[in-house]
Formats: C-alpha cells, structure tokens, sequence
C-alpha cells in the first residue's frame, strides 16, 4: 500500500485541481430532482470531463485518465474544499458503481460503448435491484427475464431506483432461470430506459426531493449480447461487484466532504455545550478519513473487498450524528442549513444512507461474517 | 404514587378521544409536508380543552395528558403553548394561537404562521409580541410544523416582562417539549411495530429478528421513560423536572428516530408512508431551546445550585 505523502507531484496536482475549480465551480446550487437536474449534472459533468477531471481512476482508453488512487483523493479533497456541488446526484450511479461494473465485468464493446458516455455527462444511470418484496433480501427478487432468442423478455417490477424518471440506461438485476431459487439464476442487465413497456412512478421522500422511484417492466425486450454484464445466470456474481463498489469506494467523495464540513462546524462552535460533542466528531473524522484513505490505496486496481462495509457504516452513521449536531448548533431556519450543501437536507437525507445499498443490519452482517470470519446465522 | 388516571383524567380523555372521532381526521395528503390542522386547531379552541390548566378543579398534569394523547394525531395543531404556556398569564392579556422563539424576535419559530402572539425568551426579560399574521413570512420548511418569520418589529405591540416570567415561559416550553415529545415517539413506536410484524424479509416478519427487537425494545424503554419524566414534570412544575424531561425527550430523538425509519427501510423514508406524521415533528423540536445539553445544565443548575 502506498500512503499518500505529500510530494512535489501531488503538490502540483493539487495546485492544478485547485485553480480549475475555482475557476469552474457552478454558480447556481443543485436542483435536487427532475429534469433540471438531470441538465445540471450533466453538465457540470460534461464540464469536468472536458476540463480532465472526471474519471480519474478509469482506464484512458474509454475516457479516463488512469491516474493514481492518491490523486483521486487529492482531487476529492480539492473538491469537497471548493464546495463544488455533491457527488451525490444523478450521475452517482454511473460514474460510482455502473462503471466500475462494467469495466470488472463488462464486454470489450460494453466498455467502449457505455464508460465514455458516462465519463463525458452524456447519460444518466439508475439502478433496478431492489423490489418492493425485495429490500434487504434481494436474492429474493422476482422480476423475470424470459430469454427469447437473442433477446430477454423483461416483466416485474423494482422499485428505489434513485434517479430513473431521468435516466438512460439502468443496472437492473433479474431473475433469467424461472425454476432458480435465490442467488442463482439472475442476470445483470444494462436496460436501457427508453425502451417500450417501461413505466416510472417517481416517490416523494421525506428529505424533500422525488428522486427515488418504482419502474414497471411490461413485456420489455432488451438485447442479450449488448445488455448482459457478466453472463446469463451469473447475475449475482456482477451484482456484488457492483455492491462493492457502493459500499467500498463509491462514497469516498462523500466522506472526505463529511470530513470537510465537520471542520467547518468546528471553526462555526462557540457553544461551550456544543463543542464537546464536536470533539468526538472531530476524532471520528479523523478515523474514518484514515480508514477511507487505507481502504481506497489498497483497493487500487482492484474490486474493493467486505471491509468496505466498516467505512460504510461508520461513514454513514456519522453523516447522522454530523446533521443532528449542525442543526443543534445553527438552529432551525439558518442559512447554513438551506441549499443542496445545507444541513437541514443532510438531516433528513442522512437516513438513506443507513439504507441505500444494503442497510446498516446488512453491512453488520458482512463485517461480522465476512471479515471477522464469525459463524453464518440462518436467513 | 399513583399511576392510573383519576376520575377527571379519565373523564377529560374520553372527551377528548370524542372529539377526535368526531373530526375525522385525515393524515395530509401524498407528498404534503405541512401537517397543520386548522380545523382541528380551530375545534380545539371552541372545546376548552386547551383551556384545562386555568380550570381550578384540573391541573397542570391534566393539561399535559390532553397535549400528550394529541401529539399522537398524525396532524399537529397549536396544542401544547396553549395548554401548557399560557396559563403563565391572565386569559385576557394573551391571543392563542402561540409561537416561541428564544433570543431573536426575528428568528424563524414554530407556529408563527397562525400565531397571534410570539412570545420571545430574551433570558433576562421576555417579549410578548401581538403578532399581526400579514407581518409573517412563512418558510418553506422539512419538518412539518407552519414556521414563519417577522421581517422587523416596527409597528407591532411589544411588552416587555421581567426575567422570572420569562424563567417561568422557559420552564413551560420545557415541559411542552417534553410532553408533545412523549406522545409523537408513543404513535412512531406503534407504527413501525405494526410495520416489522407484516413485512417479511428472509422469510421471516422483520420483528423476529432481535437486531429489531432489540433496538425497538430500547426505544420503547426511553418513550416510556420519556412519558413518565414528562408526566412528573407536570405534576411538580419544578425547574429541575421541566428542564430533565426536555433534556431527556432531545436526547433520545435521534437515535429513536434514525432506529425506527431504520426498521422501515427505503419506504419509511417516503411521503407515502406514515412514519413521518410523527418523526418530522421530533426532528423538529431536536435544537429548540439550544438542545438536550443545554436542557441538561439547566437541570443541573436547578437540581444542584451550587455545584453547577
């Protein structure tokens, strides 16, 4: 594992990713749902992709820069210092977990066709794994894919699939075996959302945004050869790529801005109440950025393993206890807590993070049987 | 010690659960934050029953049951500050429906929309401000309470009072917390029970596993603790008991209500679910008054004067 040190390279890297977003930074905040913020985040995504820095880590041969894990964190320290817009928007499905899907698992022509895309905000993913049978268990889900020659015959139903009122292409996991039980017989399907047959209901959630959204499939045919990530039948298999990357290296963005705005809170404290509370924040920073940063080096080049649960958790339970105190400390009402950077949206959004991508119950499970070796319990 | 509702108690709940019936309550619509009821704010009003505490045969106890059993409503209305605040003052001298803000007259407050006075907690003196509702500015807020603003004081009635009324305001607004607060985590507690009994996951009901059981039976310990602090601090109306139960009620928020969204999954976290008529309310009340740590100190000052 190499540690990143402060050198002259990164030095200079830093300065250069400084100026670009100073320079660069969108006047206007996020819109938090529907087609303004599709428009916005492909924007601001297509910008960074035309100024070189989206996509760092990715291969240069579908539009990254294959540029060093120590780099990518140097840019997402610059970034979340800037107060450039959260990473967590429409585009999080594609550039965080979709990409790197395909790149683990991906054809040749997959890779070609959908990274570049993706890198230059010319498309929104969204993903299809969860039903409304089928949350924390998810090998139990039931939307089926009939094959029919070349093609796959998509009907069922899934539902929290951030973003799909504005998306183009969604990761969708389904069931291709119809006698198959559990993880076996699913299939990784890249599903285009234009496709006829598919209906999107968008749901209103407490934090305020319509984001989230149930997708009904009808008799939807989609290609075998374009569409199938990682084999017929191996769906299960992509799928926990894919989840590693949820719950591995996708939210480092996220955490190192956690870490940047805990400092903000701190230099705002001057409750004599607060600031004990703040000092334990403060240290847990300290630790998660610590652990995101170990993490991420020795994930370089490779798929990030179970210990990626132990960041998620303690990132997401963190976000928690960060918005609770900002509230805490700025009150209701301030001006601190309004806008897409703003507590009172953390506040409420902080919650998704203990659910989104296998809930808090679930990453225990995977820490406690996957990385500390403990007996399975029975399902 | 008693621990069962006396006759009058008993009496005033079946009245009131009366007039519940009678109302028909709908929870808000799909999609719709705000949970105000003017209706049943304006019902309230005409039945006296937020008028209990000046009543001599009632006591300030059974006010607290009244603001308790409606917190429960998946709609709010100006309950508590009426029935636990204002007897502070004579009826004739103050307006229902009441806000609360402390320090800044400006600042954003709960119920200032439909307020017809604010009352200000400045510490040393308190602020009665007849409120002329084309003066407030509502704010669009996430935590379904009407909260508004005033963009200035010019031309509105002040009073100004002396520092132990403003420490006797504080004291109720404590114990309102208190109290609302017992009764919004009693109906979140009930509505994720029924949830965690019929959702199956892993073939089982979610309420099987003791990862739940075990976190549902902590919030349930601390609702219950919370009821009976809350409950006491009426019953004494002291300084120290206001001042534990607000701090106990903030306290136990956060982590009761991240544990029960957390057992509702993605679907307690949206409008079409009714976990949030109850849980946007205890957000809400999350950083009034400056918070548990300072409802803490305060009930260490009381408790121990000379050591705080």
């Amino acid at each position: 594992m190499t540690v990143p040190m402060p050198s002259d390279e990164l030095a200079g890297f830093r300065a250069e990713a400084r100026s670009w977003l100073e320079a660069n930074i969108p006047a206007h905040s996020a819109p938090l749902d529907g087609p303004e913020s599709r428009l916005f985040v492909l924007d601001w995504q297509r910008r960074m992709y035309e100024g070189g820095w989206a996509g760092l880590t990715w291969p240069s041969a579908y539009g990254g820069r294959s540029l060093s894990v120590a780099q990518q964190i140097v840019w997402f320290e610059e970034y979340a210092r800037s107060g450039a817009p959260s990473t967590h928007n429409a585009s999080f499905v594609g550039v965080n977990h979709a990409g790197p899907t395909i790149i683990a698992c991906g054809t040749e022509e997959q890779k070609a066709f959908h990274l570049p895309k993706i890198l230059s905000g010319e498309v929104i993913w969204c993903q299809g794994f969860s039903e409304p049978g089928s949350g924390s268990d998810l090998a139990s889900l039931r939307t089926r894919g009939r094959i029919e020659g070349d093609e796959i015959v998509i009907e069922g139903q899934k539902i929290w699939s951030s973003y799909a009122d504005i998306g183009d292409y969604q990761e969708l996991l389904i069931r291709t075996d119809p006698g198959s039980v559990r993880h076996k017989g699913l299939t990784w399907l890249i599903c285009p959302m234009d496709l006829p047959g598919i209906t999107v209901r968008p749901i209103k959630t407490m934090a305020g945004p319509s984001k989230f959204c149930e997708v009904f499939y009808d008799q939807v045919r989609v290609p075998i050869g374009e569409s199938v990530v990682g084999g017929i039948g191996e769906g299960w298999r992509t799928a926990m790529a894919t989840l590693s990357f949820e719950r591995g290296t996708a939210s480092l963005a996220l955490q190192i801005g956690l870490v940047e705005k805990i400092e903000k809170l701190a230099a705002d404290c001057t409750d004599p109440f607060i600031a004990p509370r703040l000092a334990d924040l403060r240290a847990d920073a300290a630790a998660l950025k610590a652990m995101s940063y170990a993490f991420a080096l020795s994930s370089e080049n490779g798929t990030p393993g179970a210990e990626g649960s132990l960041i998620r958790l303690y990132f997401a339970e963190l976000s928690k206890r960060a918005s609770d105190l900002a509230i805490d400390l700025y009150g209701i009402g301030a001006a601190e807590l309004a806008g897409d950077h703003g507590w009172a949206y953390e506040y409420l959004d902080a919650y998704s993070e203990t659910i989104a991508g296998g809930t808090a119950e679930i990453q225990r499970n995977i820490i406690g049987e996957r990385v500390l070796g403990l007996p399975r319990g029975k399902a | 010690m008693d621990f069962e509702p006396n006759e009058n108690q008993t009496a005033i709940l079946d009245g009131l659960e009366q007039l519940i019936s009678n109302q028909q309550i709908e929870p808000p619509k799909d999609g719709v934050v705000l949970a105000f009821s003017t209706k049943l704010d304006t019902e309230l009003q005409a039945s006296g029953f937020l008028d209990i505490a000046r009543e001599e045969e009632f006591t300030l106890l059974d006010a607290a049951l009244v603001v308790e059993r409606l917190a429960r409503l998946p709609v709010s209305a100006e309950v508590a500050f009426s029935a636990l605040v204002a007897q502070l003052f004579p009826a004739d001298e103050v307006t229902r429906p009441f806000a609360m803000a402390s320090g800044n007259p400006l600042a954003p407050a709960r119920f200032l929309t439909v307020a017809r006075t604010l009352l200000v907690d400045q510490g040393d003196e308190l602020l009665l401000i007849d409120v002329d509702p084309s003066r407030v500015e509502p704010i669009e807020s996430l935590f379904a309470y009407p909260y508004g603003k005033l963009a200035s004081l010019d031309g509105l009635t002040v009073r100004k009072m002396g520092a132990d009324l403003a420490a006797a305001v504080r004291r109720r607004w404590r114990l309102a917390l208190a109290v609302e607060g017992s009764g919004l985590m009693q109906s979140a507690i009930d509505t994720v029970i029924e949830h965690v009994t019929n959702r199956y996951q892993f073939n089982r009901p979610l309420g099987s596993f003791q990862a739940i059981q075990h976190r549902l039976a902590m919030a349930a310990g601390r609702q219950q603790s919370a009821r009976w602090l809350a409950l006491r601090a009426a019953w004494s109306d002291s300084e120290a008991d206001c001042a534990l139960a607000a701090s106990y009620v903030q306290d136990a928020i956060p982590t009761m209500v991240y544990d029960l969204h957390q057992f509702c999954g993605a679907m307690g976290l949206t409008l079409e679910f009714p976990l949030h008529f109850w849980t946007y309310r205890l957000k809400a009340m999350l950083g009034e008054l400056g918070g548990a740590s300072v409802q803490a100190r305060a009930a260490a000052l009381a408790t121990w004067q000379d050591a705080a």
